[in-house]
């Protein structure tokens, strides 16, 4: 194996913007969600507006929020392949399955060799998927809540499946509970960024300021394409 | 009146406005009267000259009102109906031949009264359905003269114009439904799919409404429309929330924090004591109870989101959300979430400590070798 | 001998059905069945002590409080909780015209017609009508005009030939014996009470948002702010306004009910022998002193018609059999189970419906079968009336003194369907004078600077010990309304309701003594077999009120959390 470590442009911008709203979003609408779910604050008079004001940065995060997980869905179509929507199902292909299963047995230490991966790592990546699940969850119980002060409304005809699936208080308590779950994500992720950074030592954390990774081998950036669905090809 | 208008009378059946005339209620009572109800149903006001109309023209259209898994509350909240002296009249413009709290028959002659309109006017009258229908047991948790109330309902809104179902308990099943359910109650709905059916819930229904769909439906022949649940918009259509005398209380950040204390006093907010508001859709702030008296928030209590679908076993009273299902009752949310992401952090917070510790092969060690350039 | 069935009996809250069988124009033997069930207290378990208020509430939308009552007083007693007194004195205002209203309502809207052939006041005299009036009231709408105005409008509707829900009585039955002119005052009065009963009520919305279902009571207190000083509390013009809505309760009763109440009786003293049922009496009492606690009607029972003495009660007298009952029992049935012990599953053993007859040897009702000390009681304004007559109780000694002296009877006369009416009436009038002396407490209290509505202490279930168990009794309209709960980590562990028309309705228990309703239908003549007025008449002067009276609960704490996506 060469030791040579090949500087290479993985992750574009609009990741790495996604990547940092997301991060910025979470953080403020989870404080502010914490604080709507349970006022913890004293308004000193009538026209404090304090709850009001929380509610409002909520919705401009959840709209930012919102913005930019459609911004990075759409650039899993038009970006390079480390961005690409097959990134997110490497179960699909024989290949994928056994560089899951490489990263899965160091990481539960049955392994000793570090896998390194230029993109996203399998496992990670995975993980991504449910993410984005979650998120969507969360959209879309938090639009639907947002959207019954305008019964009737665009917004609220739009999400009328998500009122035949749930009642009010249904919603509200999973767009809880579910926070918790991104929590947990949240914990899971910013420990295996470091933890790989570490082990790997492809500049795991400073790419998702850069754009940069250190490989070792040397290969040709990849553009995604729509059509290029079967059979899964690994990207080495 | 003299004997050929009184022949025309009994020919022609009854119009509301004759009626409340000989009640002594005069034409200009009865035109604010509609102006009212207009209100009530959310129409706009140049439409009371047509409620009016539709009113003077009908001529007593039969109601039988069936109580299943019932407390009567429905029954006895009709009897507080709104409007003083004409409220109490419009259920006089119906020929209210069936309802088992009043009505002076019994046994065989009651049932008999209800089967001989069934039949004489079929599809013609209007049935309010008060409390839910068992369905275990082949209906034995509830009967009435040897029938299943499933029986019932089928025949009875099966056959009929439409079917109010007045309360939460004939909207959607109700206390009798929550869980475990023991009988299997539902609301009407489910038990008589294809019945034409208009959900009233509340615990007990806003009598001021259940006045005004009837109203609206001899107006219009048609019922008002609904939302997802089946409820009509002019009652339904925005929630206590957005409608709340006490909401800038919430804006502002003021909450009760203890019952009797200063901010209870003054009227703050109750969210922070349970209040479902945010949650339920229903006119309670605007219609009030008993002639505009009062209603919870406003005698100090939060709302208990009565009028939504399965409320019993999602609004708990005193807290804001509902039990996370499958943990123990004073398990919120918040705690489960909270143990959920300190596990997490403890499990990574193990593997980060081991990984410390482990040495790797062709990572770490080689590259230390020769790795620097 | 022929068997007949009422079902339903109507004018009550629920679903009663009645099994007689008459011989020689007489009720031989009778059997009363509640035929709906609906499991709320199986359904309670595992929720919050805290909530069980708004649940039992359900129990029943006419007795719409008392329920909330006697829960809330049940888990005050299992965690030890003291309440203030605006509290206590708010919830006797509550209860007061809770049980006025209710009385009159019964009296008018739900009795009335079994005495009362409407039709014949079509052929009264309104002059005469008048005078009959004049005579016994001074009402100020007992006028010839105001009874001619009511005879025209019952006129015009009978005209249309459409009935509505005074089609297909038992009108013109003999055993009717009302003359036209004093039917056509109870019809008035029938529609006036109905104007009334809407007003007084409103009581309930001022102090608790609502009625039916009034949403102010809290475990610990009450919910609805005390501050003269503030528009969202109880102020000035709050409390005077419930001032004056007492006053009209009170006027109401003094000037129509109890006057109507004689007139119609006079007619009916053969009523005094019929219908005097079991003969044991109990009542739980009611209206403490927000300071002392003591009751201001007396608690007590009275055993086989024995009006020489109280009995003083012992909560752990009371036991419920399911012999006649479709319910089941884990150690067999047989004997009766202590409400705190109280377990049973639904178990339904009756036919298939549609049925014609119940199989009235075996299992028969939803309704168990409450006994006191292995008697089966009364409960009701008779009993409560009867137990603070005899204990001495100033005003009900009076007041039933005088009702006795106007009818010229003696106090053995109270044992009877007629008596039971005369008593709810009794009882109605001393509700409605006691009431405003707990306003005008309260005033005096808020008066002091007190504002305190709620303890606050132990609200949190955090504060609470792992395990309590608690009672709460409520004197109800209906009678002695008991509620029992076993707390276990915050939680409903047990909850059991023995409420007044369990007592009442109760079937057969394992000994086959029968229930007060069934004691009381035997003897009863019926002059037509298809139209037994008559058992109307005994059944409705118990106040039946079966949506509260079937109850079930569980043995297993089961966890009952839910949360259904559908």
């Amino acid at each position: 194996m060469s030791d040579k470590k090949f500087k290479q442009y993985i992750w574009e911008l609009p990741v790495r913007w996604c990547h940092w709203v997301n991060v910025l979003s979470i953080v403020v609408l989870a404080a502010t969600g914490v604080l709507i779910g349970n006022p913890v604050f004293i308004g000193s008079s009538t026209d404090a507006y304090l709850m009001g004001w929380i509610r409002f940065i909520h919705f401009v995060f959840a709209y930012a929020f919102l913005v930019s997980v459609i911004t990075r869905m759409i650039w899993t179509f038009t970006g390079n392949c480390y961005a690409g929507w097959r990134e997110y199902f490497p179960f699909m292909g024989a290949a994928g399955r056994a560089e899951m299963k490489e990263v899965f047995d160091y990481y539960t230490f049955r392994s000793k060799h570090p896998p390194e991966t230029t993109g996203h790592n399998p496992m990670a990546a995975t993980a991504y998927f449910g993410v984005f699940c979650l998120y969507w969850f969360m959209i879309l119980t938090g639009f639907a809540m947002y959207a019954e002060h305008a019964p009737g409304g665009t917004m609220h005809s739009l999400l009328k499946p998500v009122y035949v699936l749930m009642t009010t208080q249904t919603m509200h308590l999973y767009h809880h509970l579910v926070m918790y779950l991104i929590f947990g994500f949240v914990i899971n992720h910013v420990y295996s960024a470091w933890l790989m950074d570490i082990k790997e030592k492809g500049g795991e954390i400073s790419s998702m300021f850069s754009g940069y990774k250190f490989t070792t081998s040397p290969y040709a950036v990849c553009k995604s394409r729509l059509w290029d669905f079967f059979p899964w090809k690994s990207k080495k | 009146m003299d004997r050929e208008g009184k022949e025309k009378q009994k020919k022609e059946g009854f119009s509301v406005a004759r009626m409340l005339e000989e009640r002594g209620v005069s034409r200009r009572d009865f035109l604010k009267f509609c102006s009212t109800v207009t209100a009530a149903m959310a129409l706009p006001a140049t439409m009371a000259p047509k409620v009016a109309q539709a009113l003077d023209k009908v001529q007593r259209p039969p109601l039988v009102w069936l109580e299943f898994q019932d407390c009567c509350g429905d029954t006895e909240a009709l009897l507080r109906s709104a409007n003083p002296t004409v409220g109490e009249l419009v259920l006089d413009i119906l020929s209210v031949d069936y309802h088992e709290t009043i009505m002076a028959a019994a046994g065989h002659q009651a049932e008999a009264n209800l089967e001989k309109t069934v039949k004489e006017f079929q599809g013609k009258y209007l049935c309010v359905v008060e409390g839910s229908i068992p369905m275990k047991e082949g209906g034995a948790y509830g009967c009435v003269g040897g029938k299943s109330h499933l029986a019932r309902a089928r025949q009875v809104c099966g056959s009929a114009a439409a079917t109010i179902a007045v309360g939460t308990c004939a909207s959607y099943g109700g206390i009798a439904a929550a869980a475990p359910n023991p009988t299997g109650a539902v609301g009407v709905k489910e038990a008589v799919p294809g019945a034409t059916v208009i959900n009233l819930p509340g615990c007990p229904c806003n009598a001021d409404n259940l006045t005004a769909v009837v109203v609206h439906f001899l107006t219009f022949g048609k019922l008002p429309s609904l939302d997802s649940h089946g409820r009509p918009l002019f009652a339904y259509g925005k929630r206590i929330h957005d409608n709340c005398e006490r909401r800038p209380h919430f804006d502002a950040g003021q909450y009760v924090e203890h019952w009797g204390d200063d901010a209870h006093r003054k009227g703050h907010c109750l969210y922070k004591m349970g209040c479902k508001g945010p949650a339920t859709f229903h006119n309670c702030p605007t219609q009030r109870f008993n002639e505009k008296v009062s209603w919870p928030v406003a005698a100090g209590h939060g709302c208990v989101g009565c009028s939504e679908p399965q409320f019993w076993d999602t609004s708990p009273l005193y807290r804001r959300l509902p039990n996370v299902p499958g943990f123990g009752i004073e398990q919120n949310a918040d705690k489960i979430g909270l143990a959920f992401a300190a596990g997490v952090g403890g499990a990574f917070a193990i593997h980060g400590a081991m990984n410390a510790l482990r040495k790797d092969k062709d990572g770490a060690s080689e590259n230390q070798k020769d790795g620097e350039e | 001998m022929a068997k007949i069935v009422v079902d339903p009996i109507t004018r009550i809250e629920g679903h009663l059905r009645i099994e007689a069988e008459i011989e020689d124009g007489k009720i031989k033997d009778a059997w009363s069945s509640s035929t709906m069930f609906r499991g709320i207290e199986k359904i309670l378990k595992g929720r919050d002590p805290r909530d069980a208020w708004y649940w039992t509430q359900r129990f029943c939308g006419v007795c719409t409080t008392v329920h909330s009552i006697a829960s809330i007083r049940a888990v005050e007693d299992a965690l030890k909780i003291k309440i203030p007194p605006n509290a206590q004195l708010i919830r006797n205002i509550i209860i007061g015209i809770q049980g006025v209203q209710d009385h009159v309502i019964h009296f008018y809207h739900l009795h009335a017609l079994d005495w009362v052939d409407i039709t014949s006041a079509l052929k009264a005299d309104p002059v005469k009508t008048a005078s009959l009036a004049a005579s016994i009231s001074d009402w100020p709408n007992n006028s010839a005009t105001h009874f001619k105005a009511v005879q025209e409008k019952l006129k015009a509707f009978v005209g249309t030939g459409r009935l509505g829900p005074f089609a297909n009585a038992y009108w013109g039955h003999p055993a009717y014996k009302l003359p036209p002119e004093a039917n056509l005052m109870a019809t008035a009065h029938y529609l006036e009470a109905l104007e009334w009963q809407k007003e007084v009520i409103k009581i309930h919305a001022i102090l608790g948002s609502k009625n039916p279902h009034p949403q102010t009571f809290l475990v610990g207190g009450m919910s609805i702010p005390v501050d003269p000083d503030s528009q969202n509390a109880l102020n000035a013009d709050k409390l005077i306004t419930i001032k004056r809505l007492l006053a009209k309760a009170q006027d109401f009763v003094e000037k129509v009910y109890i006057p109507d109440l004689l007139a119609i009786a006079s007619f009916y003293k053969d009523w005094a022998a019929i219908g005097g049922g079991v003969g044991n009496f109990l009542s739980y009492g009611e209206f403490p002193d927000p300071i002392s606690g003591n009751l201001w009607f007396p608690p007590g029972a009275i055993m086989n018609k024995d009006i020489s003495k109280v009995l003083p009660l012992d909560q752990q007298k009371v036991t419920e059999y399911v012999d006649h009952s479709w319910y089941e029992y884990q150690d067999g049935q047989g004997k009766g189970l202590h409400p705190w012990k109280g377990e049973s599953e639904a178990k339904y053993t009756g036919p298939k419906p549609p049925y014609e007859f119940l199989d009235t040897d075996k299992k028969y009702s939803w309704v168990k079968a409450p006994r006191y000390d292995e008697a089966p009681m009364e409960v009701g304004p008779l009993a409560r009336i009867l137990v603070a007559y005899v204990a001495g109780h100033k005003e009900s000694k009076a007041a039933v003194d005088l009702v006795l002296g106007k009818l010229g009877v003696g106090p053995a006369a109270l044992f009877s369907t007629l008596g039971r009416t005369a008593a709810r009436g009794i009882d109605a009038l001393l509700i409605a004078r006691q009431t405003p002396v707990w306003l005008d407490a309260l005033i005096a209290n808020i008066g002091k600077g007190d504002y305190r509505i709620h303890a606050n202490e132990m609200w949190d279930p955090k504060t609470w010990p792992a395990e309590a168990s608690g009672y709460g009794w409520h004197e109800a309209p209906r009678g002695a309304l008991g509620h029992w709960i076993k707390i276990k980590d915050q939680k409903i562990y047990n909850y059991q309701a023995v409420v007044p028309s369990t007592w009442n309705a109760s079937p057969r228990d394992a000994k086959g003594q029968r229930g007060p309703y069934e004691s009381a239908l035997v003897g009863t003549p019926v002059a037509k077999p298809d139209q037994p007025l008559e058992i109307l008449r005994t059944i409705h002067s118990f106040d039946p009120c079966l949506a509260c009276a079937v109850h079930v609960t569980d043995a297993t704490g089961n966890e009952l959390v839910r949360v259904k996506v559908s």
